[in-house]
């Protein structure tokens, strides 16, 4: 069923039986079987369908942010350092970047996502957390607010 | 796409080996760790439907231990679909029948059920000892930790080095040791 004008369309809205099925039948046109092309059928798998959009909507934002969660975790394991100690280092040096910003940095930017471990390591090592890191190397080029005053104040 | 891009998007998607050594680790908790590598859920590119996953080389899977009394208590139901058919196997007598079995099945079970699965299990070898055909461990690139160290074995060692080493007691004359 192919609408070659918005003409028809608009029409559709109307009490006639015949556009009233075609508005269905618009929205079962690539459903399978004869749920298709049976009114009967095609109304009931239309008004289930909508029903699977509407909840569809909220899973698929808990399904992206379930994905970055995974990629996040497996870019942060790469730098030695798990994936809730490297969002708290991030929040507590307020680098506030959300789960979204940070898969795309680990997936097109992977050079700045190691930027963004080695600063959480070394607040992780400020605090004194040491042992959550698997390897420490070269976090004495990084410098915080927390290691100034530890200077400071040593 | 430069010389360069195309280098990089070969090293990107292509497929890597790993190998494990499964001597005295713990199947189920090993499960977890070569789950990760098979599904490539170590890289940042995973996606459930970009075919990332790589291949683990498991060598030693004889060599396995099982934590606690899990030998004699851990069950494997198998039922062959007639009337009759369910069998209950011990793990141990699974273990002398098939020294892969268990170690196959831990992965198997680690892994979500759907239609991928079975195709990622394809890309998992195991070995029940170091034997590992050639053409298999050349395309070998990366060793996986193992979960725990294996500690040396007082008869593996240098009696050299045994006799060397200060003696802290000595058994009593009448003490049985087994």
């Amino acid at each position: 069923m192919v609408f070659t004008s918005a003409v028809s369309f608009v029409r559709s809205k109307g009490p006639d039986e015949f556009w009233k099925k075609r508005r269905i039948f618009k929205l079962s046109a690539h459903f399978i079987g004869r749920s298709r092309n049976c009114y009967s059928l095609a109304i009931r798998a239309v008004h289930r369908a909508l029903v699977y959009a509407t909840k569809g909507r909220k899973l698929r934002k808990l399904d992206m942010s379930d994905l970055w969660v995974t990629r996040i975790t497996a870019a942060s394991a790469q730098h030695g350092i798990d994936y809730g100690t490297f969002r708290n280092g991030l929040i507590q040096s307020n680098i506030l970047l959300d789960r979204k910003a940070l898969s795309d940095l680990a997936v097109w930017e992977p050079y700045s996502f190691k930027a963004l471990t080695d600063v959480a390591k070394r607040k992780v090592l400020d605090d004194g957390l040491s042992s959550t890191l698997k390897n420490e190397s070269n976090l004495d080029e990084i410098i915080n607010r927390g290691t100034l005053n530890n200077c400071k104040s040593s | 796409m430069s010389v360069l891009k195309r280098v990089q998007q070969w090293a990107t998607f292509a497929r890597v080996w790993h190998i494990y050594d499964a001597t005295w680790q713990n199947p189920f908790a090993s499960a977890e760790l070569i789950k990760k590598y098979l599904m490539g859920l170590y890289k940042p590119i995973y996606h459930p439907m970009n075919d990332c996953g790589d291949h683990v080389i498991v060598i030693n899977s004889a060599e396995i231990a099982l934590p606690g009394d899990e030998w004699t208590k851990r069950v494997y139901f198998h039922h062959t679909g007639y009337p009759g058919g369910a069998t209950w196997t011990l793990a141990w007598e699974l273990h002398t029948k098939d020294p892969k079995m268990i170690l196959y099945k831990a992965v198997y079970r680690g892994m979500k059920g759907n239609l991928q699965r079975r195709h990622t299990m394809q890309r998992l070898h195991i070995f029940p000892d170091a034997n590992v055909p050639a053409h298999l461990l050349g395309n070998v690139s990366n060793q996986i930790k193992q979960l725990r160290p294996i500690p040396k074995r007082l008869d593996h060692m240098d009696p050299e080095v045994v006799k060397n080493s200060p003696k802290i007691f000595d058994y009593p004359k009448d003490y049985i040791v087994r």
